[in-house]
């Protein structure tokens, strides 16, 4: 911190007194006052000082430094110092300090009493929340986030797992990355991409599959692109459903039907297969072949990890994907499926897919993750820099928090599963409990959490109370009107949230925590290169705003006073019990919270859960250095520490052994070998028909972050894109006499809609497709979307329902309207 | 893939036919350069303007050779009014950043998609009536829109949504710090994706901070860059001060851009280390 020296001493004053009169001459001079503050000589801008923290919006995981002054935010650059984006920011990046500032932050608790929204104080709040999860724990859920801090997330599971001995918490992730993640365990055994960031420094194929990087991931996107004005040549392959900004920079766009992705992933095996596309010498040494079981009955998906098949098996399924299939099946021309067979099989370049979302979304989202690593598996472009299957991340840290710390029904810290009785040892052994407390079965996936929550609970809605951190479900379940809005009709329901602004999920809250935000508290995210980031607290929260994480410790001591002994462990120590040179620092007192650095605390406590599946985590630390650290971060026998950037590849992991060149130590089959899948083409659940013709598909936009309840109150951000619009292809604007600016109803069979259209804007699907973003809480799309979901990863699909277009009867003459942003 | 293998062979054939076409239709052979191509004139050595001495060193970076201009066009406000131009560019700049060193938002509406159409104005900087496209100042980067995002005030933010409490650092206005009066002044400013100098110092740029002396070209010739604005520098964060009122006692606060302790939990300065 810059720490002025305040005496001023002749010399200074002088000089200072010089530049007062200088200043007021040139006003003068210029006949009018100045309109910029000019330096106050009784501070001279000394107070401002800059600070490291990452980005608080995507899963990039960008460094900023914060400009602070007067105890406020007032400046961010880019931090030239960090390798993900090496000073450079997106839009959002560059105006993340102002997210902290709009004027309607929630300032202090505030129950609903008869209707009304009333204040409270703290000391009630909590002992509200602990008296209504002590009556009945096991119809209490947590509700958390890939934006909850590390050490809020495993605040908030070990309080869960530990405290009321369930398996009752989940996190947004599962909307968002829950298909990487079974994408990834079924195909190397253990989560998150092998590969890191400077591939795309290296590669010279980018793959998007579904993907908008320079909209979702811009800072990303340029720094491919950006390499082209640099002289290096980079093909760009965007395969979509609809053009976008990506697509403007892209070498080949190759327009698929939705569902096509499976089609044409196939395709590109088959031709692996074909043509001699597969790398032998990596497939013998590294890999298995695997495919799914028999169904166990009608009801039952097969088993996720399946079962084996030789290479003649695989190469006979993949048969039919002939290009002209594929073209069938996908609407990609067969020589776009060639040209790409083609890049996969030459040897001499360096092939990176990328997807997000697209693949992420989809009730298929499992398959077409293996797929993709198949592919990438068979033809060797695995594991060397510029050779990797990238997944990217929605969330600052959905990786960090969701997936690492395990915020998930069904998992436990260090990716350690519930289900697993050697896992739910270890846990027991670090958090010093009696056996048994773990409980096995795990709980409610997101969608099935909110579904019995919105169902009476006589007739089988067994969760009564919800506590919501750092996220808002009330604009992104799917199907809302099923999965959100029923709780309105149910007296015996509680809603908590905890949030920084009025949200669409606190329209139903009967608790409203008022919470702290990014620097105006210390926190830990990690993004999706597994890069462990540490930031610190640099200015107050307003009002009574406070640490989500000291809300849950507030809630797990006060349960600890009204007796609830599962907050102890066996040596009847509380759960979070925090000491300094033997004395008891009692944290879940506000005033001492910042005695000491619980993030520090909880970190070095749940790093020891890093070392089980190889994701080791350094001590705390070693993060306040650096710039963000990739797991496993390993000691050296100097004692510094070392990140890991290609994981499984022997030249760079040090859990790999020596002569292996490659090493799938977490491998499903045990033998140190990744499984090249085989899944097939299906047909999605709802399609378009006659009466519902159109595919819609739902999305973010560059401008605003996820449900906009930041970025919508961010000026620049707003006015660049004040609403949401529905996107529709010429053709089919022109069938129902609609043009941009003019209103149209989308409808599905669960909800509808009122939407400006945009025609020619930013994106532009297909003809029978729709596109609507869905940051705007005043239209929100997700009354309308499917809430089908993956059998496995039980992620719902946003990209694709069936609904209609109808024009809007009050339509106006449409000279007189402006269009909007698109 | 044969079939792959032959159509590449075919484009190469195709290239190197056109290759010899184009040779064939300007008359000659590569040695004897064409001083028109399409009925425009290609600049030569002979044709291109004089310029005055040590304009060869051009300071290029990502920079395009910087035109000359002439004098009246070059700096168009005389120095009687130049502190009350400075004062009116800062306001012009201000008003369209959230705060100093924010991506301006783009004042006028722009093409959804084809950002590139961006540069048909912005690449070389452009005068149209009262406005101004400015020339980029970091041309490799290519993606315009992923900083810059259109500002329309139709749009802007309704009280229903409560606008913001934010309040953004601006630049004091002053420029560099000189070592004494008359001396050439240092930047006051970060050169980090500002390499351009003609973006806001040229032809194109903001009234008031033109050098009397656009002829020269090789800025940093004389104009060092700051340390204090460099985050790659052990000074950075220390403030730009007033116009040759430089305060030389930098050592009164970077003694405390250091790390705070490991057990403080709050703000810790980043530990800056010299390049």
């Amino acid at each position: 911190m810059l720490t002025t020296s305040q005496t001023v001493d002749r010399r200074t004053f002088v000089k200072r007194s010089a530049m007062a009169a200088a200043t007021a001459a040139a006003a003068a001079h210029a006949g009018r006052s100045l309109a910029l503050p000019l330096l106050d000589p009784n501070q001279s801008g000394a107070s401002l000082s800059w600070h490291k923290a990452p980005c608080r919006f995507c899963g990039t995981g960008c460094h900023v430094m914060v400009g602070t002054e007067n105890g406020k935010v007032v400046a961010i650059q880019g931090d030239q110092k960090a390798d993900v984006n090496k000073g450079l920011l997106c839009v959002k990046g560059y105006h993340v300090g102002l997210a902290l500032y709009g004027k309607d932050r929630l300032k202090t608790p505030l129950l609903r009493k008869g209707g009304a929204m009333v204040p409270i104080g703290w000391d009630e709040a909590i002992d509200i929340v602990a008296k209504r999860i002590q009556a009945n724990p096991a119809g209490f859920s947590f509700y958390g986030s890939g934006q909850w801090t590390i050490p809020e997330g495993y605040a908030a599971n070990k309080f869960v797992k530990a405290g009321l001995g369930t398996n009752m918490i989940d996190a947004n992730p599962r909307l968002c990355m829950a298909s990487a993640v079974t994408g990834f365990l079924s195909t190397f055994g253990v989560d998150e991409p092998p590969g890191v960031y400077d591939d795309i420094d290296a590669c010279d194929v980018a793959i998007m599959w579904g993907n908008n990087m320079a909209e979702m991931h811009p800072v990303l996107f340029s720094r491919l692109v950006d390499r082209r004005a640099q002289g290096e040549k980079v093909t760009i392959i965007d395969l979509t459903t609809r053009r976008t900004r990506t697509s403007e920079l892209a070498d080949h766009v190759y327009l698929f039907k939705p569902h096509g992705d499976l089609a044409i992933a196939n395709g590109i095996a088959h031709l692996l297969v074909k043509e001699g596309g597969i790398d032998r010498e990596f497939v013998e040494r590294h890999c298995n072949f695997r495919q799914l079981g028999p169904k166990p009955d009608e009801k039952t998906p097969p088993d996720m990890l399946g079962v084996p098949m030789s290479f003649e098996e695989f190469a006979k399924a993949v048969e039919p994907y002939t290009p002209e299939r594929v073209e069938e099946l996908s609407g990609v021309p067969a020589a776009g499926i060639r040209l790409m067979g083609e890049l996969f099989r030459r040897r001499d370049l360096r092939v990176n897919s990328f997807w997000c979302m697209g693949f992420n979304q989809h009730t298929r989202g499992t398959a077409i993750n293996c797929i993709v690593h198949g592919i990438h598996l068979l033809s060797g472009h695995f594991g060397k820099p510029g050779d990797a299957a990238t997944s990217l991340t929605g969330q600052p840290s959905a990786c960090g928090t969701a997936r690492e710390v395990g915020t998930l029904c069904h998992l436990l810290p260090g990716g350690l599963a519930v289900a697993n009785p050697e896992h739910r040892k270890h846990a027991e052994e670090h958090w010093n409990l009696a056996e048994g407390r773990i409980a096995a079965k795990p709980g409610y996936h997101a969608v099935e959490l909110f579904k019995r929550f919105n169902t009476p609970t006589a007739e089988g809605g067994d969760v009564t109370t919800v506590w919501v951190q750092v996220t808002n479900p009330g604009q992104t379940m799917p199907n809302l009107e099923r999965n959100f809005l029923r709780k309105k009709d149910l007296a015996d329901k509680f809603l908590i949230v905890s949030d920084v602004y009025p949200t669409a999920t606190i329209e139903l809250a009967d608790l409203i925590l008022p919470s702290a935000m990014w620097v105006e508290k210390n926190g830990m995210y990690g993004n999706s290169e597994r890069r462990t980031q540490q930031w610190f607290k640099l200015v107050e929260p307003p009002g009574e705003a406070r640490d989500d994480a000291w809300q849950t410790i507030a809630v797990s001591h006060r349960m600890v006073e009204l007796g609830f002994d599962g907050m102890k462990d066996k040596s009847g120590r509380w759960l979070f019990h925090t000491e300094r040179d033997g004395k008891e620092i009692p944290i879940w007192q506000w005033e001492h919270y910042y005695d000491i650095n619980v993030d520090e605390r909880l970190f070095d406590e749940y790093r020891l859960f890093s070392r089980h599946k190889h994701k080791d985590l350094a001590p705390y630390q070693e993060y306040v250095r650096a710039r963000g650290l990739r797991w496993p971060v390993t000691q050296q026998s100097d004692g510094s520490w070392r990140e890991t950037r290609w994981r499984f590849s022997e030249f760079d992991d040090p859990y790999v052994g020596k002569g292996k060149g490659f090493q799938f130590y977490h491998s499903v089959t045990k033998d140190d070998r990744a499984l090249i899948w085989f899944r097939p083409w299906e047909a999605p659940p709802e399609v378009p028909d006659a009466e519902f013709p159109f595919w819609l598909c739902t999305g973010r936009v560059l401008e605003h972050w996820h449900t906009g309840t930041m970025t919508r109150r961010i000026p620049q951000l707003h006015r660049a894109m004040p609403a949401a619009y529905v996107e529709l292809h010429r053709d089919d604007a022109d069938r129902l006499g609609v043009r941009s600016g003019d209103d149209v109803t989308v409808r599905s069979r669960r909800g509808s809609l009122d939407l400006p259209v945009v025609v020619g804007g930013r994106g532009n699907p297909k003809p029978g497709e729709v596109f609507v973003p869905f940051f705007d809480e005043g239209k929100r799309i997700n009354l309308v979307t499917l809430d089908a979901y993956d059998p496995y990863s039980k992620q719902p699909d946003y990209k694709k329902c069936a609904v209609s277009v109808t024009r809007k009867a009050a339509t106006l003459s449409a000279c007189a309207r402006r269009p909007p942003r698109g | 893939m044969t079939r792959f293998t032959n159509r590449f062979a075919v484009a190469a054939a195709c290239a190197s036919l056109a290759t010899v076409a184009l040779a064939a239709h300007l008359g000659g052979t590569a040695a004897a350069p064409p001083d028109h191509v399409g009925g425009i004139p290609v600049p030569t050595a002979a044709s291109k303007p004089q310029q005055s001495p040590g304009t060869e060193l051009t300071w290029r970076l990502n920079t395009p050779t910087p035109r000359v201009v002439d004098a009246e066009r070059a700096n168009p406000i005389a120095g009687a009014d130049k502190f009350a131009s400075r004062v009116r560019s800062n306001d012009l700049r201000a008003s369209l950043r959230a705060y100093e060193g924010a991506p301006p938002v783009i004042p006028h509406p722009i093409a959804d998609l084809n950002v590139q159409t961006c540069r048909a104005c912005h690449s070389e900087g452009l005068r149209a009536g009262d406005r101004v496209a400015r020339m980029v100042p970091h041309a490799t980067l290519t993606n315009c829109t992923q900083c810059h995002v259109e500002a329309d005030p139709a749009h802007d933010v309704p009280a229903s949504l409560a606008v913001s409490t934010f309040e953004g650092r601006r630049a004091s206005g002053y420029g560099g710090t000189r070592a004494w009066a008359g001396a050439p002044p240092t930047m006051p400013h970060s050169l980090f994706m500002r390499t351009n100098c003609v973006s806001c110092h040229g032809e194109f740029g903001y009234d008031g901070w033109r050098p009397d002396h656009l002829d020269r070209s090789n800025c940093i010739q004389c104009h060092a860059p700051a340390a204090e604005f460099d985050q790659l520098s052990p000074r950075f964060g220390v403030p730009d001060r007033a116009d040759g009122l430089e305060d030389r006692a930098w050592g009164t606060t970077t003694a405390t851009t250091t790390a705070t302790t490991a057990s403080t939990t709050t703000a810790a300065t980043i530990e800056v280390t010299p390049r």
